[in-house]
């Protein structure tokens, strides 16, 4: 990325300014390199075999490697498919992927320095699936570990961008699980390989009873492609921001009855942010309201009904209420 | 573009009644409003599992609706005795071991009433074993919750019925070496349209189970695994009451009930939690009344 051109700008660029690069293994001596990745389950290996399935089809040299092991509905999934008159190696060089096709934002985010910095085109679907260590930080309002970039940002860093809402468009065409064809269809823009190869391959691949889907939204991914590079405005290009926790209207607060308290040391010992201690007086109280997350543990295992979560609103007269809002 | 956003109101309110606006939509479960304020705080020792269960059982009686004009809360002797005096309700406090038999007279008179009856392992297995066979017999509609701490507490640290095996207690100072009861299976053993049985760590569970107890039409049995820190946890080092209430899911479940053991993988507690048995078995009450009514109505068309 650090030797990234600036000066291509293609979702707002002049329209028809440059021709469409066509990559064509029949003439190009090196190998076509392409870069499939995503989340398990969204279908990169579908992808990548719908590619290599037609390149043997027609007789060209092709090599795909992939990694999937443990991304069963969740984890990382890439795959690289190389193609050409000859093919060496498997895998592809950082900065020497042509396409790079993401079904996941962040993962497209991620790969995006395989690109070749001069030509590389970037393909990439702006649905968000955040993973389940993103939100390590239990405090209301933490911020979410993901990419907080939007397509603006990635507009330079890439010769050419693809920002397509790829998963509310094939939803709106009946089957979100589609959104993989989707991209292929974009992706189909980019390479030689005729519409009728394309489509025929496609169709032995898919569940025969979503072939029809595929083959419509395999369109629409093509024409998304076209329509964009005529800068004709396009539908389904969307990006919402992320949700933000700050927005959250839930505050909790701890409230602690001392009187009831017995210093029986279980919600000290079960508290998941270890923010309660007892004092000198074997009474709990709340040592770090910033860590409290509201988890209620405290509350629920508490056998003196010394503690609440949010205060109770009947609390019993002439006893000290301790405070904290976390 | 989606974001939450907080609708404003066209004067601000105070402070106070912004948050009690927020808590009404946030918290519908007060345990405050089912307690005597008065007796508190309660007089068990520090860390006994007793209060965690009594959290769960009025957390499933507001879950469940119940009016507290039409709760009657049954208790026996011992330490799980006590612990339905402080519930804000019609209370009983009974001779030992005979709560099962006062709540089935209260349930036969007043069938409007919802009848829980709070009860210990020496309470409700030594000394009132027969009553709880035969209640579980009838399968009268009454939600049976047994507080098995394993030892009598309130005593002075007797070895109960349920005492596991080499447990030191005042009454075996070498040790113990009667075999234990398994209260679940000598319910359903003897009939229990509904048996449970789940440890207190697990609150939101035991509340659930407690729910489905509540819910249920016949007797529901549900044995709650409890800890007694101060009398039988620290006199066979069992280790402080986080620790004993952490090890309900992992140690505390001594090799004499191996077999009822779950054999589910990756599961850390060998004991068999949850729910055992939910019969379509008749209800004794409705039984009754029915067999009254049919007699009655003879009865009328003999005399005309």
């Amino acid at each position: 990325m650090a030797k990234a051109k600036k000066n291509k700008s293609p979702r707002k660029s002049a329209p028809v300014s440059y021709a469409p690069l066509k990559l064509d293994p029949e003439t190009s001596d090196e190998a076509i390199n392409v870069l499939i990745v995503g989340v398990g389950g969204q279908g990169v290996i579908m992808v990548s075999k719908v590619l290599a399935q037609i390149c043997q089809n027609l007789g060209l040299q092709v090599k795909q490697s992939e990694v999937h092991g443990m991304a069963k509905r969740g984890g990382v999934v890439f795959s690289h498919v190389r193609f050409g008159k000859t093919v060496w190696s498997p895998t592809i060089p950082k900065g020497k992927a042509d396409v790079l096709v993401a079904l996941e934002w962040a993962e497209g985010l991620r790969w995006m320095d395989y690109l070749r910095p001069d030509t590389g085109i970037f393909i990439t679907d702006t649905k968000r699936i955040v993973p389940p260590f993103a939100c390590r930080s239990r405090i209301l309002g933490a911020d979410i570990g993901y990419s907080k970039n939007t397509p603006d940002d990635v507009i330079g860093k890439v010769a050419e961008a693809f920002a397509i809402d790829a998963t509310d468009m094939a939803a709106k065409e009946g089957n979100e699980l589609a959104a993989n064809t989707l991209l292929l269809g974009a992706l189909s823009t980019t390479l030689s390989f005729s519409n009728e190869v394309w489509r025929e391959v496609i169709t032995q691949m898919v569940p025969p009873k979503t072939i029809e889907v595929n083959l419509s939204v395999f369109d629409k991914g093509q024409k998304w492609i076209e329509g964009s590079r005529k800068g004709e405005p396009v539908e389904g290009s969307a990006f919402i921001p992320l949700v933000q926790p700050e927005d959250h209207p839930v505050r909790t607060t701890l409230s602690i009855i001392e009187e009831w308290c017995k210093g029986c040391d279980i919600c000290v010992k079960m508290c998941p942010e270890r923010c309660l201690v007892l004092n000198k007086d074997q009474v709990v109280e709340l040592a770090d309201p910033e860590k409290c997350t509201g988890c209620h543990i405290c509350e629920w295992l508490c056998p003196d009904f010394a503690i609440s979560l949010n205060p109770s609103l009947n609390s019993p007269p002439n006893l000290k209420v301790q405070e904290a809002v976390a | 573009m989606n974001k939450h956003v907080i609708p404003q109101a066209e004067e601000p309110p105070e402070q106070n009644n912004q948050q009690n606006n927020q808590l009404e939509n946030i918290r519908d479960f007060e345990i405050q409003d089912y307690l005597r304020l008065d007796l508190f705080p309660h007089f068990m020792c520090p860390g006994c599992g007793h209060g965690i269960a009594l959290r769960a059982l009025l957390w499933a009686i507001h879950d469940q609706g119940i009016d507290k004009n039409n709760l009657a809360i049954i208790s026996g002797i011992g330490c799980s005795g006590r612990v339905g005096t402080y519930i804000d309700a019609n209370t009983y406090h009974t001779t030992h071991g005979r709560p099962l038999a006062f709540a089935t007279g209260l349930k036969m008179a007043r069938p409007d009433l919802h009848v829980v009856v709070i009860t210990g392992d020496g309470d409700c297995l030594a000394i009132g074993g027969n009553h709880l066979i035969h209640a579980a017999r009838r399968n009268l509609d009454i939600t049976c919750i047994m507080l098995n701490n394993e030892i009598y507490g309130m005593t002075g640290g007797q070895v109960s019925p349920t005492t596991p095996h080499d447990r030191f207690t005042t009454t075996t100072p070498a040790g113990n070496i009667e075999p234990v009861f398994d209260a679940s299976r000598l319910a359903e053993a003897a009939g229990a349209g509904f048996v449970g049985r789940e440890v207190t760590i697990h609150v939101p569970r035991l509340r659930d189970l407690i729910s489905e107890g509540l819910d249920y039409k016949g007797f529901s049995f549900i044995e709650v695994m409890s800890d007694c820190t101060e009398i039988n946890g620290r006199k066979n080092d069992l280790g402080s009451s986080s620790e004993m209430v952490l090890g309900q899911t992992r140690t505390m479940r001594p090799s004499e009930y191996d077999n009822n053991v779950v054999d589910h993988p990756f599961r850390p507690n060998s004991m068999n939690t949850g729910v055992f048995v939910k019969s379509n078995r008749p209800e004794y009450g409705a039984s009754y009344r029915d067999m009254v009514d049919d007699i009655q109505e003879k009865q009328k068309g003999h005399s005309v």
